[in-house]
C-alpha cells in the first residue's frame, strides 16, 4: 500500500501544530508535503523583534533543518492556485502538481487597508506578515512621529515597541473607543487615561478621508477635525481569511471555511484550521471565525490528529486576547460582549483595575479584566477567569459572592472544584508532548 | 512522576513555601515572586498553598508560540529564558492561573520543581507540601468548599448579592 500523503496549505501556526501533531501520532510513516507562501515564522513576537527585544532569527518556527528532521517536503515560496476536490489535486503558483489523500487549509489572514485615498502609498505600511514588519523597523527611528491608524488588538500589540523606540505616538480610531472588539466603553476609557498619562495621543470617533504627501510628511485628513502629520503611517484596520484559491473548488465558505468538530470542511478529506476556519465557538455553541493563535494551535492539533486517522472531537474555540500598554494587561475571554448576560462588574480606579463578568445562569460565559502588570493578582486571575469560562464551571452561591467582589476570584475558582473538573480535560485525549520532542 | 501533594489540613498559613521559594527562583526573599500562594479560608482561621499541578495537558507549554515551555527531566513543564519573549499567551492558555508573568525580566515563569528538590516542601515545618509520587489531584476543592460553607451562609443571610 502506498503511503498516505498529506498536503499542509500554510506554514503557520495552524499548519505546524497539524505537521507535527502528525508526526506525533505516525513517526514518520506518511508523506507531508508543506506549501507555504513565507518562511514558518510566529506572527505573535513580530512585536518584539519591531521593538528590537530580539533578533530577527528568533521569529522562525521551522527552520529548512527542523522540516526536515520532521520528514517534511517543502514548499516554501509557492502559493497554492487551486484546488480540484474530486481529483484530490492542488495545483501551485508555479505549475507543480501535488496529490494528496488529504489536505489542510490553513492559509492564514492578510491585512486589509481602510479604503481611502491615498491609503496605498509609499511609507504606508501594515504591520502584519514578517515582510511588513521588515519595512516598518527599517523607518522607526527616535522623534519619528507615528500614526496607528486602527486602535484594535493589533494595533495594541506593537504599541509598546512604537514607544520604546522613543517615537511620538498618535493612535486613530474610527469607534467611539479604542479597542472596540476587546473590552468595553468603561475599560476602554481607563486604558485611554492611562495611554494619554504615557504621552500617546488618541483620537476615537474619527474617520479618515484621505493619505497626502506634503513638506511636512504624511497628512492625514479625516471627516472632523484637524489633520495630523506623521513620518510613518501603520495601518491596523483589520484582516481578512486568505480564501481565493478556493473559488471553484467546491469546498464550502462562509466568512471562513465552515467546519465540523473534526475540522473537516464540506469535502471529507479536506481540512482547514486557524484563522480561515469557521468552527465551533466554544462559548456560544455557534461557528464563529476567531483569528488567534491559540484558537490555530488548537484547531492544527485536532485537525493533525485526525489527518493521521485519530477520531477527536473540538469542544470549541474560546475567543480570547491579551495585551499589555506600558504596563497595564487588558485581557478578555468568551463572550465578554453578550448583551443578553448578566454582568458583574466593578472599577478601581486608584488601582487602575477593572473586571466584568458575564454570567448565563451560574455560569461565567464571558470576562474582562483590566489591571497593572505589577499587580501579582492580575495575572494570576487572568489565568482563573479563563478557567471558569473555559470549564463552564457552574458556581452556586459563588455567583453572588462574585457579584458583590469580582475581584475575589480565587476563593471562588478554588472552592467550586473548577481544578478538578479541568484537570481530566487535554485537547487530544491523551498528555501533550513538547513539540521539540517530536518527533 | 513526582509531584507536589498538598494536604491542607496541615497548613498553618507561615508563608515559609511562599519565602523559600522566591528565594529558589529568584535569589532574593520576595513572596511576590514565589510560584507557590498560599491563601486564607474561613476568615483567616486556615491557610492552603496552591501552585502548579503539572497538568497533563500543559496549556502553556502547548500555547507557547516559540517552544519556549517544555517539560523537564523530572517531568516539571518549564519555561526557557532564552527563547521567551514574554508575549503571555501562556498566562491566558493555563486555566488554573498558575503561570505568571515578571515584568523586570519580561519573562514568564511559573513552577519547574526546583529541578527535582522543590524548596517549598522542604521548607514546610508541617509537610502541608510533600514532593511523592502521585496521581496530580485538585487538593484544594473539598477543603475550600467546606471552610465557606459558613462564610456564604452569613453573607446570604445577611442578603448580600444576589
Amino acid at each position: 500500500m502506498a503511503r498516505r500523503r498529506h498536503v499542509i496549505v500554510g506554514g503557520g501556526t495552524a499548519g505546524l501544530n497539524a505537521i507535527t501533531t502528525i508526526r506525533e501520532q505516525d513517526a514518520g510513516a506518511s508523506e507531508i508535503a508543506l506549501v507555504s507562501a513565507e518562511p514558518p515564522y510566529s506572527r505573535m513576537v513580530l512585536p518584539y523583534f519591531l521593538g528590537r527585544r530580539i533578533a530577527e532569527s528568533h521569529v522562525f518556527t521551522a527552520t529548512p533543518a527542523r522540516l526536515e528532521a520532521l520528514r517534511v517536503q517543502p514548499y516554501l515560496g509557492r502559493k497554492a492556485q487551486s484546488l480540484d476536490a474530486t481529483a484530490r489535486r492542488l495545483t501551485l503558483d508555479d505549475g507543480t502538481v501535488l496529490d494528496y489523500d488529504d489536505l489542510l487549509i490553513a492559509t492564514g489572514s492578510s491585512a486589509i487597508r481602510a479604503p481611502v485615498p491615498g491609503a496605498d502609498g509609499r511609507g504606508l505600511h501594515s504591520f502584519w506578515t514578517l515582510e511588513q514588519a521588515r519595512r516598518v523597523v527599517a523607518e522607526i527611528a527616535p522623534g519619528s512621529r507615528v500614526i496607528l491608524v486602527g486602535a484594535g488588538f493589533i494595533a495594541f500589540t506593537i504599541l509598546n515597541a512604537i514607544l520604546d523606540l522613543e517615537a511620538r505616538l498618535t493612535i486613530v480610531e474610527i469607534a467611539p473607543q479604542i479597542l472596540p472588539r476587546m473590552i468595553d466603553r468603561t475599560g476602554a476609557e481607563m486604558v485611554e487615561g492611562w495611554l494619554r498619562r504615557h504621552g500617546v495621543e488618541i483620537h476615537t470617533g474619527v474617520t479618515l478621508t484621505g493619505i497626502e504627501e506634503s513638506p511636512e510628511g504624511k497628512r492625514l485628513r479625516f471627516q472632523r477635525g484637524e489633520d495630523l502629520l506623521a513620518d510613518v503611517v501603520i495601518m491596523a484596520t483589520g484582516i481578512r481569511p486568505n480564501l481565493e484559491w478556493l473559488a471553484g473548488s467546491g469546498v464550502a465558505v462562509n466568512r471562513g471555511v465552515l467546519v465540523d468538530d473534526h475540522l473537516r470542511s464540506s469535502v471529507p478529506t479536506i481540512y482547514a484550521a486557524g484563522d480561515v476556519a469557521e468552527g465551533r465557538d466554544l462559548v456560544t455553541g455557534e461557528p464563529a471565525l476567531h483569528a488567534i493563535e491559540p484558537t490555530a494551535m488548537e484547531h492544527g492539533r485536532i485537525a493533525g490528529a485526525n489527518m493521521a486517522g485519530d477520531d477527536v472531537a473540538y469542544r470549541g474555540s474560546l475567543l480570547m486576547n491579551i495585551v499589555e500598554v506600558r504596563g497595564l494587561e487588558i485581557a478578555s475571554f468568551g463572550a465578554w460582549e453578550a448583551q443578553t448576560g448578566e454582568t458583574s462588574a466593578m472599577l478601581r480606579p486608584e488601582r487602575s483595575a477593572y473586571r466584568k463578568l458575564v454570567w448565563d445562569g451560574d455560569r461565567l460565559i464571558g470576562a474582562m479584566i483590566v489591571g497593572k502588570t505589577n499587580d501579582i493578582w492580575t495575572t494570576n486571575d487572568v489565568g482563573m477567569l479563563k478557567g471558569l469560562v473555559q470549564s463552564g464551571k457552574r458556581l452556586g452561591p459563588w455567583k453572588a459572592h462574585l457579584h458583590r467582589n469580582p475581584f475575589d476570584l480565587k476563593r471562588a475558582f478554588v472552592a467550586s472544584g473548577t481544578t478538578a473538573s479541568l484537570l481530566p480535560r487535554t485537547l487530544l485525549g491523551r498528555p501533550s508532548i513538547p513539540a521539540e520532542q517530536i518527533p | 512522576m513526582k509531584i507536589l501533594r498538598i494536604i491542607p489540613e496541615r497548613c498553618t498559613g507561615c508563608l515559609r513555601c511562599e519565602i523559600a521559594c522566591s528565594y529558589m527562583q529568584t535569589g532574593t526573599f520576595q513572596p511576590a515572586k514565589s510560584v507557590i500562594r498560599v491563601s486564607s479560608f474561613e476568615a483567616h482561621t486556615s491557610y492552603a498553598p496552591y501552585t502548579c499541578t503539572q497538568c497533563s495537558e500543559g496549556w502553556c507549554m502547548t500555547a507557547c508560540p516559540v517552544e519556549a515551555i517544555t517539560l523537564s527531566p523530572v517531568g516539571a513543564k518549564v519555561v526557557v529564558e532564552d527563547r521567551c519573549v514574554g508575549c503571555k499567551l501562556c498566562t491566558i492558555a493555563c486555566p488554573y492561573g498558575t503561570i505568571f508573568y515578571n515584568p523586570d525580566t519580561h519573562k514568564a515563569f511559573k513552577c519547574n520543581l526546583c529541578d527535582g528538590h522543590p524548596a517549598c516542601a522542604e521548607a514546610c515545618p508541617t509537610q502541608a507540601i510533600e514532593y511523592v509520587e502521585a496521581e496530580t489531584a485538585d487538593w484544594l476543592g473539598a477543603f475550600a468548599a467546606a471552610r465557606a460553607q459558613p462564610h456564604l451562609a452569613t453573607a446570604l443571610a445577611r442578603g448580600e448579592g444576589r
